[in-house]
């Protein structure tokens, strides 16, 4: 028994190395243990969701209890609501087939390409500081990392970290969340930082006098991750007078999220043919005797 | 006995590792997707200082750095850190559990809590110095104060399920020799 102790002390120190070694490779190259991380939740979590699907809806149903004792005013509720809606319907629908007819008059094309995937929430962070949620579609479904994500109405969050079966969804309330925006109608740019909290705060706001709380937040498209305008949430203040946005998605309660596939925006790079003197380089497929021809 | 027997040696290590599997599970259940939410314990890590002080022989070393690493990935913390720091406190925890074995549960409390905070603090320090974004610092102050709190519940739980309990002076350890 005289080399337990030894041993001991030796394992000890391997393992103590192999953590930090770990913790070094994964702060010098994040996105490589990013992906190990990926895959070690991909083979972990979908094999429980034998397990989770019949707990979380137990526990689901038993908050929903506590709502049905509410069940008749909630109704007269809704019932008054649903008169508000009717009328927004009507202007919705008239609004829609005006705007088809303007689409149409001006030979608009929309994106065809903006489709969507939808998956279903199997994971949280599992962690009151990070806010991430991990879906059952992944590389297999041709889920692609920085993909926006929505809950039909407003985005939800990002994708970071893509394994096989599975996709991690960082979302607008998470710290290291940054999304680009416009503020409607002002046009105001700015960046919706999270933090962590309910309503993220608004950075990089150039006149905040032109913003009023109300107006709404879309994604302003810039910097090509994200598709642009859709829809974030509403600007309210809070009683500290900082802007924040007040988010149209649901997180309370989210069962199914809409991956929106974006091949990103093509750039423009050439600048302005049309206006050049010479309009053959335009015409011709490969441009380089043209150059030559030009430096000789 | 049959206490000490091997099988129940390694019927403990594989409870120890469902239970900590369990932990990470309801973690992960996917009911709390909104902010502010509650802020739970680190069981893992009460379970694994309370079973290293009663039964060092339940967790060996590289069963405890595998289960940290393991739910480092699963819970979103950066990797390996915290599996280092919380392996570290549970080495020292065992190497003092001879100590520990005769004092009352208070005095192991103080000295399990002075790990539990000392270690946290190292954690957040060492995020800092390589320029990691940590969590912020009251939800973080909250978990260790209740993380410290949890752990007689812990060691209630580990006697009262598990039956890991402190080896008497007189018993003989896994291997015929006084642990």
């Amino acid at each position: 028994m005289d080399y337990a102790g030894p041993l001991r002390r030796l394992t000890l120190a391997v393992l103590a190395l192999v953590l930090l070694g770990t913790f070094l490779l994964w702060r010098i190259d994040s996105p490589r243990v990013e992906r190990f991380r990926a895959q070690v939740t991909d083979q972990i979590v979908p094999n429980l969701d034998w397990a989770m699907a019949p707990i979380t809806g137990t526990i689901n149903l038993v908050r929903d209890f506590q709502s049905y004792r509410r069940i008749a005013e909630q109704n007269t509720e809704l019932r008054r609501e649903l008169r508000q809606m009717q009328a927004w319907k009507e202007a919705a629908l008239q609004l829609e087939q005006e705007n088809a007819r303007l689409l149409d008059l001006n030979n608009v094309r929309l994106d065809p390409r903006l489709t969507y995937i939808t998956g279903v929430v199997l994971a949280d962070s599992g962690s009151p500081f990070r806010q991430s949620v991990l879906l059952n579609v992944g590389a297999r479904d041709g889920i692609v990392e920085g993909w926006a994500t929505m809950d039909g109405i407003g985005v939800v969050g990002r994708i970071s970290g893509v394994a096989q079966n599975t996709a991690r969804v960082i979302m607008v309330t998470d710290a290291s969340s940054r999304i680009p925006a416009v503020i409607q109608p002002s046009g105001q740019r700015a960046i919706v930082a999270g933090d962590n909290s309910a309503a993220p705060p608004i950075d990089f706001l150039e006149n905040p006098d032109l913003v009023r709380p109300g107006d709404r937040v879309v994604t302003s498209g810039d910097g090509g991750v994200f598709p642009a305008g859709l829809l974030l949430g509403q600007v309210a203040a809070d009683p500290g007078g900082r802007l924040r946005v007040r988010l149209a998605a649901d997180y309370e309660r989210l069962e199914f999220l809409r991956v929106l596939r974006h091949y990103g925006t093509e750039p423009v790079s050439d600048a302005g043919g049309v206006l050049g003197t010479d309009p053959t380089p335009q015409l011709t497929q490969d441009t380089t005797p043209e150059l030559t021809e030009v430096t000789e | 006995m049959n206490d000490q027997a091997p099988s129940r040696l390694w019927v403990m290590r594989l409870a120890f590792s469902f239970l900590v599997l369990t932990i990470l599970f309801l973690h992960l259940l996917p009911l709390q997707t909104a902010t502010g939410g509650l802020i739970w314990p680190d069981f893992v890590l009460c379970f694994a200082m309370a079973w290293s002080v009663r039964r060092p022989e339940y967790v060996p070393a590289v069963l405890l750095a595998v289960v940290f690493l393991l739910s480092d990935l699963l819970l979103q913390r950066p990797p390996g850190l915290w599996a280092l720091l919380a392996l570290i406190a549970c080495e020292k925890v065992k190497s003092q559990s001879r100590g520990l074995r005769d004092a009352t549960l208070v005095a192991e409390m103080v000295s399990v809590a002075m790990w539990i905070i000392g270690v946290s603090i190292a954690y957040r320090v060492i995020l800092a110095i390589f320029v990691v974004d940590g969590t912020p610092i009251g939800p973080a102050a909250i978990q260790i104060l209740v993380t410290v709190m949890a752990y007689p519940l812990v060691v209630a739980a580990s006697h009262g399920l598990f039956g890991v309990r402190k080896a008497a002076p007189n018993e003989l350890g896994s291997k015929g020799v006084r642990s």
